[in-house]
């Protein structure tokens, strides 16, 4: 007989064992048959324990029904059959195969080229033709005032105050050219030949 | 599997992929029912009479099939994600039959196959619920469920609900070992000697995860239910 009561796990161990159907401490039995505290103690992990999987038993069984059992075993039996069954590969037609792929690749990639390059000739002829119409369909003076009209005229200019104008603007230039303005591009300007210099050297 | 060496970790749980873990059972133990039918299985699958064995293999599931469901929706929560994580773990156990060894209890093999598979599950269903709303039970699990908990006492179904709901999310806090342990023990019927062979771990280990588990349990349930 113990003089003190059982610890917690030997409690559950206890559990355990009956549950599994081994043997169970014999001295322990005698105790909790004698420990009024020890046996409550028991119980109450008996019960608790107990609840939670038959709980969660019986959840389990409402939700997987017989019928829905059924299927699942069709359902296994439906997937071993495939499983069993080697994978099996189509072979295409040994003649036919690279033929068929041939002239598919060859086809199609002249058809999309003719059909581009004939939209392209039709619209360039239509469009050559229609221009070509228009030009002869006009009168030969409208034709020639529209020439004149496209002809650049070299004006001469009449007054004094636009050659001195001109003048100024060219001299202005030459003394642009002549030295840069900006201090960082003079080195470059100094390695630069210039026309001017090219035109003398020559 | 045969050639697959791998292992799967969630928290501290660890579970050695079949073919790895030291067989524990004593090697003159009489052969199980379930075990004898997989050996007679794999013979015939060896002798190339599939149909046979797919026909034998049906008694296999029909053994199995209960217990294994129960464990797959316990450990993920979801009828549908059970239903294929029991399914693929059937069909794993027949295209890889040849690889089964006698030594091993069938019910060890198959369970640690279809505990691997609802590990993976569970990984998938954490990166999913990372995105989206978690969902506690389908719809149509819930339909089914309130239609079983008859008499239709609204006041009862609402307290199952929620006792189903406090254990569930109490067993989730476990560690992932000490889940495992608890769920095969509890919602497998394992024994603590079969789960030691399933996880390969030592008896005495088991228990104390078992254990732990228990009182941890009890204490986030306020020892009642």
């Amino acid at each position: 007989m113990w003089s003190r009561h059982a610890a917690e796990q030997q409690l559950y161990d206890c559990y355990y064992a009956e549950r599994s159907g081994e043997t169970i401490d014999p001295r322990l039995a005698e105790h909790l048959l004698d420990c009024a505290s020890c046996s409550a103690r028991f119980a109450s992990i008996a019960r608790l324990l107990d609840e939670i999987r038959t709980d969660a038993a019986a959840e389990a069984d409402a939700v997987f029904t017989a019928e829905r059992l059924r299927a699942q075993q069709q359902q296994i039996a439906r997937r071993l059959e495939h499983a069993a069954r080697p994978a099996r590969v189509i072979s295409f037609p040994r003649q036919a195969a690279p033929r068929t792929l041939a002239s598919a690749t060859v086809r199609v990639a002249p058809r999309w080229i003719a059909a581009a390059a004939a939209a392209g000739l039709f619209l360039g002829v239509a469009l050559g033709a229609s221009y070509e119409w228009e030009w002869h369909a006009q009168p030969r003076q409208a034709r020639a005032t529209a020439a004149s009209r496209l002809t650049p005229v070299a004006t001469r200019g009449t007054g004094h105050v636009d050659v001195a104008a001109d003048d100024a603007f060219l001299s202005e230039l030459d003394a642009a050219l002549e030295r840069p303005r900006t201090r960082e591009l003079i080195a470059y300007d100094a390695l630069t030949p210039h026309v001017r210099e090219v035109n003398t050297l020559r | 599997m045969s050639g697959d060496v791998r292992t799967h970790t969630l928290g501290d749980e660890l579970l050695p992929q079949e073919g790895i873990a030291a067989p524990r059972r004593a090697p003159a133990a009489p052969l199980d029912d379930d075990s004898r039918i997989a050996v007679e299985i794999r013979a015939l699958v060896e002798q190339s009479r599939h149909d046979e064995a797919r026909d034998r293999f049906g008694e296999l599931v029909a053994l199995h099939q209960k217990r294994a469901l129960r464990i797959a929706y316990q450990y993920l929560r979801d009828a549908a994600e059970a239903d294929e994580a029991v399914q693929d773990a059937f069909v794993k156990v027949f295209t890889h039959i040849g690889s089964y060894r006698e030594a091993w209890p069938f019910e060890v093999w198959f369970t640690r196959i279809l505990i691997n598979g609802c590990l993976d599950r569970r990984k998938s269903q954490s990166r999913r619920e990372r995105w989206m709303v978690s969902g506690e039970i389908s719809t149509a699990d819930e339909a089914r469920l309130s239609a079983a908990a008859r008499p239709a006492d609204p006041e009862r179904r609402l307290l199952s609900r929620e006792r189903r709901e406090r254990v569930a999310d109490a067993v989730d806090k476990l560690d992932g070992r000490q889940r495992t342990i608890f769920m095969l023990c509890h919602y497998g019927d394992c024994t603590p000697r079969e789960v030691s062979a399933m996880m390969g771990l030592n008896e005495s280990t088991v228990r104390v995860h078992l254990f732990r588990a228990a009182r941890k349990l009890r204490g986030l349930l306020g020892g009642k239910l």
